[in-house]
């Protein structure tokens, strides 16, 4: 870190906040502060910056190392260039489960969001006791994976399970939820969506929360409809909340690992593996290193390039 | 944002406050049966999202196969507590989420001022570094720092798995505290600077001691993520003693997958912490963490 620029760093944020102020510190006490400030910040960063790079600098290094060796997870192993890569980019199994992982992202990201739109926009309403609701509402989110994972398994898994006796009792057949492969995506994704629709409508709910509701008023007196008051109106303002909501969630999902794997282990035949159960799979029960650290090495350079991109956009839009 | 809502400030109020007063009173009946409606409906929504909870909860207090209790009972929770290591693996996880918190908060805070008052490239730079590594997979860094951490002996370990809780949600702790500190006003600090206070003396004395509601957040979140986490657990820890809830109720489930009621009550035992938490501190909770925090900033 520079001093000169963090310490004018401070002295504009402090000038930015209290005009008055900045002119009344003599020039010879703000220099000696802001010199001190720049240690005082040095020391106050530096416990996250060591972690920073314990935990997630040292570990990208060192996978890309691994990512081009052949080793095992006690050595290192020969150099093998991009063969890792190679085999990756064409095994069948790996893009197989990149398009597990873009459907599954696509419809945890949509069908949450559609979801926790609705109820927000419900309780936003006056509602009898809408505050309980609204806690009640979060529990998926704030529920262990592992245990709502167990309630579901004992709710659809085998053929005698709540739900599909429901199913037979209704004339509907036996739906094997977590045996057939369609079927087990579908249930791992509607298991998502059941997990992530309380981060959406939190989100929503926060950015509604500011809208003054006088705007609706004067809309609804110049004619406008409720969908025209809501397309015009709502989406324009929980815009940019929906936008950020929307790359998080994208990003929990790609991620994602507990929802697939304790759901369904990645089965039926890989039918539910998406990338970071395959990587898993690869290093840890295959004890093939390379290959899966591979895998993940490939995800962590589209999330980078993604979550880059993305973030300029957030800080642009908060300019505007 | 603040100029889409003013976007009419002088007509918009004025018309509007002639006529509210009759519109409300035309709407109430309509209103009122437009309120039940709407509460018959959310209370069916909300039951039927929260079955598989429900489900947990009936079956953890419901007598066994080979139980001879009736109606409710605890009998499961003291099976599951006299057959298995259910108490050391609650023991386990209080540990170490409760370090996660302390120390995650305790390097969260002080980088987080940082990045609310420094102003300058390597600062910004910073913010974004974070953002990054936080978007990444945790199974990237899993496998190196396993080796890592089998070469120090801290594979199979606590103190091995805190480290990781504390790196993974010190990112997003640091952006929550960062947008927190963002609120409070910085003339509140000038004032002390003027009585002679330094910069580490306002921090500690003037924005630590008004950021109780940010520290609650922040905690909250590393709280659910480090009692939450299943994949760090499932690659470093390989010992029945060492082996935190999600681990227990994992390997617990799959050696007794017939066994629901006991399987069940084991997952109350793991779900009651967050909930505690949750019903106690949720008007401090933030979904995501990171999410308030970016809309915020």
């Amino acid at each position: 870190m520079s001093s000169t620029t963090a310490t004018s760093g401070l002295s504009r944020a402090r000038r930015g906040v209290a005009p008055g102020g900045s002119g009344a510190v003599p020039g010879k006490r703000k220099s000696k502060l802001s010199a001190q400030t720049t240690r005082t910040f040095f020391w106050l960063l530096l416990p996250s910056v060591v972690l920073l790079v314990l935990i997630h600098g040292y570990p990208l290094i060192h996978a890309a190392v691994q990512a081009t060796h052949d080793g095992d997870l006690l050595q290192t192993g020969n150099f093998v260039g991009g063969e890792n890569f190679a085999s990756v980019l064409s095994s069948p199994a790996f893009w197989k489960a990149a398009q597990f992982t873009l459907w599954f992202t696509i419809v945890g990201v949509f069908g949450s969001w559609l979801v926790g739109l609705g109820l927000a926009l419900l309780l936003r309403t006056r509602i009898p006791a809408g505050n309980t609701f609204k806690v009640l509402l979060l529990l998926p989110w704030v529920v262990p994976i592992v245990v709502s994972s167990t309630a579901w398994n004992w709710l659809v898994a085998t053929p005698d399970s709540l739900i599909p006796s429901i199913f037979r009792g209704l004339g509907l057949g036996t739906p094997l939820f977590l045996a057939d492969p369609t079927l087990a995506s579908i249930t791992v994704m509607v298991f998502k969506v059941w997990v992530s629709f309380p981060f959406m409508m939190m989100m929503i709910s926060a950015a509604l929360a500011s809208v003054d509701t006088t705007v609706y008023e004067a809309a609804s007196m110049d004619g406008a409809s409720k969908w025209q008051q809501f397309t015009q109106i709502t989406l324009p303002l929980i815009a940019r909340s929906t936008y950020i909501s929307w790359i998080l969630m994208t990003i929990f999902c790609v991620n994602d690992f507990p929802t697939i794997y304790l759901l369904t282990g990645g089965g039926p035949v890989s039918a539910t593996t998406s990338l970071v159960v395959l990587a898993y799979r690869t290093v840890f029960q295959d004890f093939a290193t390379g290959p899966g650290v591979a895998i993940a090495f490939l995800m962590t350079m589209t999330l980078v390039v993604i979550s880059v991109i993305l973030y300029r956009q957030i800080r642009k839009s908060s300019v505007e | 944002m603040s100029t889409v809502l003013h976007a009419h400030p002088e007509s918009g109020p004025a018309l509007g406050i002639a006529d509210s007063g009759k519109t409300r009173k035309v709407l109430s009946e309509a209103g009122m049966r437009g309120r039940w409606w709407r509460f018959a409906l959310i209370l069916a929504i909300t039951v039927i999202v929260l079955v598989p909870i429900m489900v947990t909860v009936v079956l953890a207090f419901t007598p066994g196969a080979n139980s001879t209790a009736t109606g409710f009972t605890f009998e499961n929770l003291a099976n599951v507590f006299n057959g298995t290591l259910a108490a050391t693996w609650l023991q386990n996880s209080l540990v170490t989420t409760l370090s996660t918190v302390l120390v995650s908060v305790a390097v969260a805070a002080p980088a987080g001022y940082v990045l609310s008052r420094g102003r300058s490239k390597a600062v910004s730079g910073y913010s974004l570094l974070l953002f990054v590594m936080q978007s990444l997979p945790i199974i990237t860094s899993v496998v190196p720092l396993f080796i890592l951490f089998a070469a120090m002996g801290l594979v199979d370990n606590l103190l091995g798995i805190t480290i990781i809780y504390v790196g993974s949600t010190m990112t997003v702790a640091t952006w929550m505290m960062a947008a927190y500190f963002d609120s409070i006003p910085i003339s509140l600090e000038e004032a002390s600077w003027i009585d002679g206070c330094s910069v580490f003396g306002s921090f500690t004395k003037v924005v630590l001691r008004n950021s109780l509601p940010g520290i609650l957040s922040t905690a909250i979140f590393a709280f659910l993520l480090a009692w939450n986490d299943y994949l760090v657990a499932i690659v470093f820890l390989r010992s029945n003693e060492i082996f935190t809830l999600p681990m227990g109720v994992q390997s617990f489930f799959q050696q007794n997958a017939t066994d629901w009621t006991s399987v069940m009550a084991l997952a109350v035992v793991m779900m009651l912490p967050p909930i505690i938490v949750f019903a106690t501190l949720n008007k401090y909770f933030s979904v995501g963490g990171i999410g308030g925090s970016l809309a915020g900033r």
